[in-house]
């Protein structure tokens, strides 16, 4: 049960921080909305957007995300308050846990705003029946660019050109999530054209390969967090 | 001198950053109450020594037992054990006083941390800023919130890195006022420090790291700081 405590003592602990200072969330957001206006300018109402849009907004949510990564242990190693976490009796894997759940709940707050924008600019077809089937692609995908992203940025945390280290690291790492996210986002946007039990067996495959890619990354985490984080 | 066993026993001790040998066979023996200065040159490995016993960094080879437990098998019963103090204040700015000592009572599984929080406020002369953005506290100010933060727990053994680099004319107090009390109250504590003259004053014995290993060491009746120069320019070989 103290481990569950650790680790909501550290997400409050980051959430309190960051709504003190919206650095994070704000640009995230900035960084998502201007992506879906620009793409808005660029394709207006043209037959390709449709065939684009599911990209457009995995590339908004995936950089939005990135730019949140690479702060998310920066307040840890302003005055080396990393250090005041790892001579605390608790196991570090919590550390690991908590820094993937803020994330997930950053992230997740700024496809809430985002999700109803992009809907207006950019999609035609109504998709409210399987709306459910969205947010279960979002919050799969949201759990596996958190727990990679954690990982990855505690791992970068510790270079010189940490920014620059973050994005080399994690986007060859999550292309089958980008990957399994587009193609799900895609089916459900066009779901009235698309035949149903074909749809039902498309969307199982990519959901499965979500969660299976979320379990692994999760365990891998888990497993060597502490050795990233150690000296 | 003592038939008990050591309450922190380090044998051998090497600790490697990759062909550079930091520490090259350290041995070192303190006593439950004992209050041990360690003086060394720049880059003796004062800091890589504090901070392997506090469990941050791991080590090469060789063997730590503190209070019975062995650190590379027990470090979560040893991180209850220790407070650590440095220059580096272990704070966050964006979070005010008592939301940083209440976080960190939440880490050391401090039950109501309430009452401990008020009454280390209050030694530290903070309590009347407790709800103002770290932030906004000037460094001293700070500093003083940092010792606080280490001593939340209560510890047995407190490590502290040249504790006062930096510290104000104020904050020096507060610390030499603490130091004096942890003396009393029979804690187990080992400072580093460049500063003889700080250091002799509340020290009961001394020690000098040179070249990664314990080149001198005394415990009880400590020379004077003239002395101490002439025994430090002997075995380390530098100016303090």
């Amino acid at each position: 049960m103290s481990y569950l405590r650790h680790i909501m003592a550290l997400v409050q602990k980051d959430i309190i921080a960051e709504l003190r200072t919206k650095e994070m969330l704000n640009s995230m957001l900035i960084f998502a909305l201007l992506t879906m206006v620009m793409f808005n300018f660029a394709f207006g109402s043209s037959s390709a957007m449709k065939a684009v849009s599911s990209g457009l907004l995995w590339i908004a949510f995936l950089f939005a995300s990135l730019l949140g990564l690479n702060r998310i242990f920066v307040h840890e190693k302003d005055e080396n308050c990393l250090d005041g976490l790892m001579l605390c009796p608790i196991d570090r894997s919590a550390i690991y846990f908590s820094k993937a759940i803020s994330s997930f709940i950053f992230l997740s707050l700024v496809e809430i705003i985002a999700l109803p924008i992009f809907t207006i600019f950019f999609i035609q077809e109504s998709f409210l029946s399987h709306l459910w089937l969205l947010i279960i692609i979002l919050v799969l995908s949201n759990i596996g660019l958190s727990v990679v992203g954690t990982l990855l940025s505690a791992i970068s945390i510790n270079t010189k050109a940490r920014d620059l280290m973050l994005p080399i690291l994690f986007l060859p790492v999550i292309v089958p999530i980008l990957v399994a996210a587009v193609k799900s986002t895609e089916l459900v946007l066009s779901v009235s054209s698309i035949d149903t039990q074909q749809f039902w067996i498309d969307i199982t495959v990519w959901l499965r390969t979500l969660a299976i890619y979320d379990i692994i990354f999760a365990l891998v985490g888990f497993l060597t967090f502490e050795y990233v984080i150690e000296e | 001198m003592s038939k008990t066993p050591p309450f922190i026993c380090i044998d051998s001790l090497d600790k490697d950053f990759g062909r550079r040998k930091v520490l090259n066979g350290l041995s070192l023996d303190v006593c439950k109450g004992e209050f041990l200065t360690i003086f060394g040159p720049n880059g003796a490995g004062k800091t890589t020594l504090l901070r392997i016993l506090s469990t941050l960094s791991g080590f090469s080879s060789g063997s730590i037992v503190i209070d019975g437990f062995e650190i590379k098998e027990n470090p979560a019963e040893i991180r209850e054990k220790i407070g650590f103090i440095s220059h580096n204040l272990l704070l966050y700015k964006d979070l005010n006083a008592y939301e940083n000592l209440r976080f960190y009572g939440k880490m050391y599984n401090i039950p109501s941390p309430e009452n401990r929080i008020s009454e280390l406020l209050q030694k530290v002369e903070l309590d009347h800023r407790k709800f103002d953005v770290v932030g906004s506290f000037s460094r001293g100010m700070q500093q003083r919130l940092s010792i606080a933060r280490a001593l939340l727990h209560n510890p047995e053994i407190i490590f502290l890195d040249e504790p006062f680099s930096g510290l104000d004319v104020h904050a020096s107090g507060v610390l030499d006022d603490m130091l004096e009390d942890f003396k009393k109250g029979n804690h187990t504590l080992i400072m580093t420090t460049h500063n003889i003259e700080i250091g002799l004053a509340h020290a009961n014995s001394v020690a000098i790291l040179s070249g990664g290993k314990i080149v001198y060491s005394k415990r009880g009746n400590l020379p004077d700081s003239d002395d101490f120069k002439s025994i430090y320019y002997e075995y380390a070989g530098d100016k303090a």
